[in-house]
């Protein structure tokens, strides 16, 4: 019993980091981009005051809905943060890591939330929801392949013990090919450019925005934070993962933050029906590197 | 004591119901329900009690009844069916128990006809299950099909009913056929065709290839697997719901056992290729079957259609599990055997489970058509709770059963491509990877839309407006397997040992415990699931989380949804078909939807035109397969047509012929 009890005060103790400074990151990000862009830009914490700001106001409903469209939010919210309990960065423990349950998770959080966009009874929400079960089932094999080449190559399926360091394999032209498919699949999972604009509120270019238009306060804000935090997560681990295990983790998902902000100033946002190509590029990246895993 | 031949008495008491006259039909279908769903508690009992150990009571050793006029009917059960019958025990309680307020609304349709046959149906799965001989089975197996059949058949007033049940009639004939053809194959090489004496068979390597072949293509038709499925998503739309609930939840598996059979005790799973079909085909009908499960507009088809997907999982770890133990890796092959027994058990509760609330839904509103419902967890809030259990369990998401199989599939999986080495290999299980990865995230797509339709936003058709809720019975039936999906999915230990047990081994290589950690080694590592330990973070995190959304204060405001400017009317929600639109043209090489539009009015070019749309998908492998080989029966009984001119000179001059030959042959020797 003690044990258990230890283990998930570690657990909880790990989201606390993750979760107050996703929203830095995602502050980072913007200013990043506004750089770029030759604008001043909003403040780094300017996330903070936001969420604050959707914490305060009033939750409205409409009246078609169920208690799925509350659900959604907080489930979306938690599942983002039992995420960032089995990434495992603090110690080694695997009771919990387990990458296929990881992904699973992840897909509860996706579950709930598009099924709460189309309670709303909204054409938006049933938008949202069809572009993002297409968008989720282009990423997947990717996500499946990435996770077979780690489990692969460390010989488990658990994340720490993925990001334990095996020496000289960083710069080897596996480990290469799969930091950049997984970085595309970090982009698409994420709802980042080219895939989504987080930036926008139009009906042509958005997908995750619109899964989110009808809620408020509350709700809202934990939408935006369960996002932040789950992109913060998923830079978390492409740094354990695929860079060298002498970087400090904060540098790194620093340098993932950077480049976010590069790409989404580089490139623009891409038809729904080409994320198609977008995505076979992933797989094609991680089937090359696994195949010349074994040569 | 023997308790599954007591059960086995209660069934045929039950099946006497269809003697009784239409006056009490009710009384005999009260009485006929309840007999089942008794006797199915009982070899649940018996299994369970079986499988765990626990001694109390026995199943058949090999024991022969010996019946004057019929030869020897021999009944004998081992683990491994005691498996099946557990779930088959199990969902019939739970099926039963629902047919008890279901089936009562057929009422001067033959209602005493259909708890008789009903009871029948479960009788022949316990009997193919506890079958000792090759004839033992195949009687059973019959039986189940003829059963099955003439519940499928039930409501023939309807034209689509007879046509889908009589393309199942011809189907799992063809299937016996084939399974026929391997017992003779077996029995004739090993002179006897008790089971024991079937695992002693001195086939050639040749015949046996023949063998394997015959009993793949009869039990892969059984369960639906791809290209032989075509019966699968016509027959369970026409039956009635709780009939398609155990032939999708049970009939299914008792295929799965009976290809377990000749695989483990009559045929062997040494030859690499064997795995290697049995993998490919698992995984071609998984990824397919899913999809199309994604396009249908019928609440029953979606589920058939899921059921080959499921169908497709469990081969696949069937596939790899022979192809491991080819390799060598026995311990590491019953972690995809234990995958087998697992997702089999998981996937008879949910998806009876699903049929079930199909049924309720269907009864409630008189259609199965996706496009009408909408906003029915409001009007069936039990119902609605009990599907979304469903739902996430198909979607194999943690928490449920239904994530169990999945993970252990792909966990064993991974150890093929660690074990294997060889370039070949390695280039299998990535495909397979990307197959997985495609159908698990179609599965949780289909199942977002099939609860997000039917279940939320609001009603979508007139159908919705007199909706109520499930009578009694049916509660208790729905919420009997939901409630197993959510505890074996916390507390997955007892069946992954069951499963263990029932594959002869005693906790080898996969393990669970009593605080629902479970485990299993790979290569070189073990790997761990634990719903109760993220279940306590979970609730940890949930009760921080919900704090907040606590109090009078936070939901006081209902205004209607901001639609930009104007009034948001039912119509504008998203359609099943338009939600599934973008992955109708992401895979549109493969569905090759037909679209026809028409424009009924030449008026302006932009604004209030009339147009009709119209989209079908067109069944691929009726046309490429089926009907070829329907045109080719044709064109070959016309040509024996040149022998058969029904012209009685011709007959007798055959006669003299053969007359002839005969003499000949007789000088001859």
């Amino acid at each position: 019993m003690n044990e258990i009890g230890f283990l998930l005060g570690v657990k909880l103790l790990q989201i606390l980091p993750l979760l107050l400074l996703a929203p830095l990151v995602a502050g980072i990000i913007n200013k990043v981009k506004a750089i770029l862009q030759k604008r001043q830009g909003a403040s780094i914490f300017q996330e903070y005051f936001d969420l604050y700001k959707w914490w305060r106001r009033e939750t409205i409903l409409t009246p078609y809905t169920s208690y799925i469209f509350i659900l959604a939010p907080v489930l979306y919210l938690l599942t983002s943060l039992m995420g960032a309990a089995m990434v495992g960065y603090l110690d080694g423990s695997f009771a919990m890591g387990d990458a296929f349950i990881f992904v699973c998770i992840l897909a509860l959080g996706r579950f709930f939330m598009t099924l709460g966009s189309m309670d709303s009874a909204t054409a938006f929400g049933g938008m949202g929801s069809s572009r993002e079960i297409y968008i989720s089932v282009l990423v997947e094999p990717a996500v499946m392949l990435a996770v077979l080449l780690n489990a692969s190559r460390y010989g488990s399926t658990t994340l720490s013990r993925m990001a334990i360091d095996y020496g000289d394999i960083y710069f080897t032209l596996p480990t290469v090919l799969a930091c950049v498919a997984f970085f595309l699949i970090m982009l698409a999972e994420n709802c980042r450019l080219p895939v989504d604009n987080p930036d926008t509120h139009l009906e042509l270019t958005m997908i995750h925005e619109c899964m989110t238009l009808e809620y408020s306060g509350r709700l809202l804000s934990y939408i935006h934070l369960g996002s932040m935090v789950r992109l913060v997560v998923f830079l978390v681990l492409w740094g354990n993962l695929y860079l060298p295990l002498a970087i400090p983790l904060a540098v790194k998902v620093l340098l993932g933050a950077l480049l976010i902000g590069l790409i989404e100033t580089l490139v623009n946002k891409m038809r729904l029906f080409k994320v198609r190509i977008y995505l076979s590029a992933a797989v094609v990246l991680l089937m090359v590197a696994f195949m010349a895993e074994a040569w | 004591m023997e308790l599954i031949f007591i059960a086995l008495g209660l069934y045929a008491l039950g099946t006497c119901s269809l003697l009784l006259p239409a006056r009490g039909e009710l009384l005999a279908h009260r009485a006929g329900t309840f007999l089942a769903a008794g006797a199915s508690f009982l070899v649940f009992l018996a299994a369970v009690d079986y499988l765990l150990g626990w001694g109390r009571f026995s199943l058949p050793q090999a024991g022969l009844i010996p019946f004057a006029s019929l030869g020897q009917f021999s009944l004998a059960a081992d683990l491994w069916s005691g498996f099946f019958l557990a779930l088959t025990g199990l969902s019939g309680t739970a099926v039963s128990i629902y047919a008890l307020g279901y089936a009562a609304h057929y009422q001067g349709q033959r209602l005493s006809l259909l708890t008789g046959l009903w009871n029948l149906f479960i009788l022949s799965m316990v009997l193919v299950l506890i079958a000792g001989d090759g004839f033992t089975f195949l009687v059973a197996w019959e039986v189940m099909a003829l059963a099955s059949f003439m519940l499928v058949y039930h409501e023939n007033e309807k034209k689509a009913t007879v046509q889908a049940a009589y393309q199942y009639m011809v189907m799992t004939h063809l299937g016996t056929a084939a399974i026929m053809a391997s017992f003779y194959l077996l029995g004739s090489a090993s002179e006897s065709l008790v089971f024991a004496d079937l695992a002693k068979n001195g086939l050639t390597e040749n015949l046996r290839h023949v063998a394997f072949a015959f009993a793949f293509i009869g039990f892969a038709l059984k369960s639906g697997l791809m290209p032989l499925h075509v019966w699968l998503p016509n027959a369970h739309p026409a039956a009635p719901s709780h009939v398609s609930a155990l032939m999708s939840g049970v009939m299914l598996k008792v295929a799965v056992y009976g290809f377990g059979r000749f695989v483990f005790q009559f045929l062997g799973a040494e030859v690499f290729a064997y795995g290697l079909v049995v993998m490919l085909v698992g995984l071609v009908s998984a990824f397919l079957g899913v999809l199309y499960a994604t396009m249908e507009k019928d609440i029953k088809r979606i589920l058939a259609y899921s059921s080959v997907e499921n169908m497709g999982i469990i081969f696949t770890a069937f596939g790899a599990g022979m192809l491991l133990f080819s390799l060598g890796q026995t311990m590491l092959s019953l972690v995809a055997f234990g995958a087998v027994l697992v997702h089999s058990f998981s996937h008879s509760i949910m998806k009876s489970l699903m049929f079930m609330s199909a049924g309720a839904v269907m009864h409630a509103t008189g259609t199965k058509n996706i496009e009408q419902l909408g906003a029915l967890l409001k009007k069936m809030p039990w119902t609605g709770a009990f599907t979304l259990v469903g739902c996430m369990a198909l979607s194999s998401l943690p928490f449920t059963s239904g994530i169990l199989g999945e993970w252990l599939t792909l966990q064993s999986l991974m150890s093929l491509a660690d074990s294997a080495g060889t370039q070949g290999l390695r280039l299998l299980v990535l495909v397979g990877f990307i197959l997985m990865g495609l159908t698990g995230a179609l599965a949780l797509g289909c199942f977002v839309r099939y609860f997000g339709v039917a279940f939320l936003g609001r009603r979508r058709s007139g159908a919705v407006l007199n909706a109520h809720e499930a009578t009694c019975s049916m509660k208790i039936g729905m919420g009997l397997e939901a409630a197993f999906i959510v505890f074996l999915g916390l507390f997955p230990g007892e069946l992954v040992s069951a499963a263990m047990h029932a594959l002869g081994t005693d906790f080898g290589s996969l393990r669970g415990s009593v605080w629902g950690v479970f485990w299993l080694r790979s290569m070189t590592d073990v790997a761990v699931y634990s719903p109760a330990l993220l279940l306590v973070l979970a609730v940890v995190l949930l009760a921080v989380l919900a704090l907040p959304l606590m109090g009078s204060k936070v939901f006081a405001q209902r205004d209607i949804t901001w639609n930009c400017g104007t009034l948001p009317t039912r119509r504008q929600q998203y359609t099943a078909t338009g939600l599934s639109k973008p992955l109708r043209r992401a895979f549109t090489s493969i569905l090759r939807p037909r679209r026809e539009r028409i424009f009924l009015t030449k008026e302006h070019a932009y604004f209030g035109r009339r147009l009709e749309y119209r989209l079908s998908l067109p069944e691929h492998f009726e046309r490429l397969l089926y009907q070829p080989a329907e045109h080719l029966l044709v064109r070959l009984a016309d040509g024996l047509r040149v022998v058969q001119q029904g012209s009685v000179r011709l007959y007798i001059g055959y006669t003299m012929l053969a007359m002839v030959l005969v003499l000949i042959w007789g000088w001859a020797k």
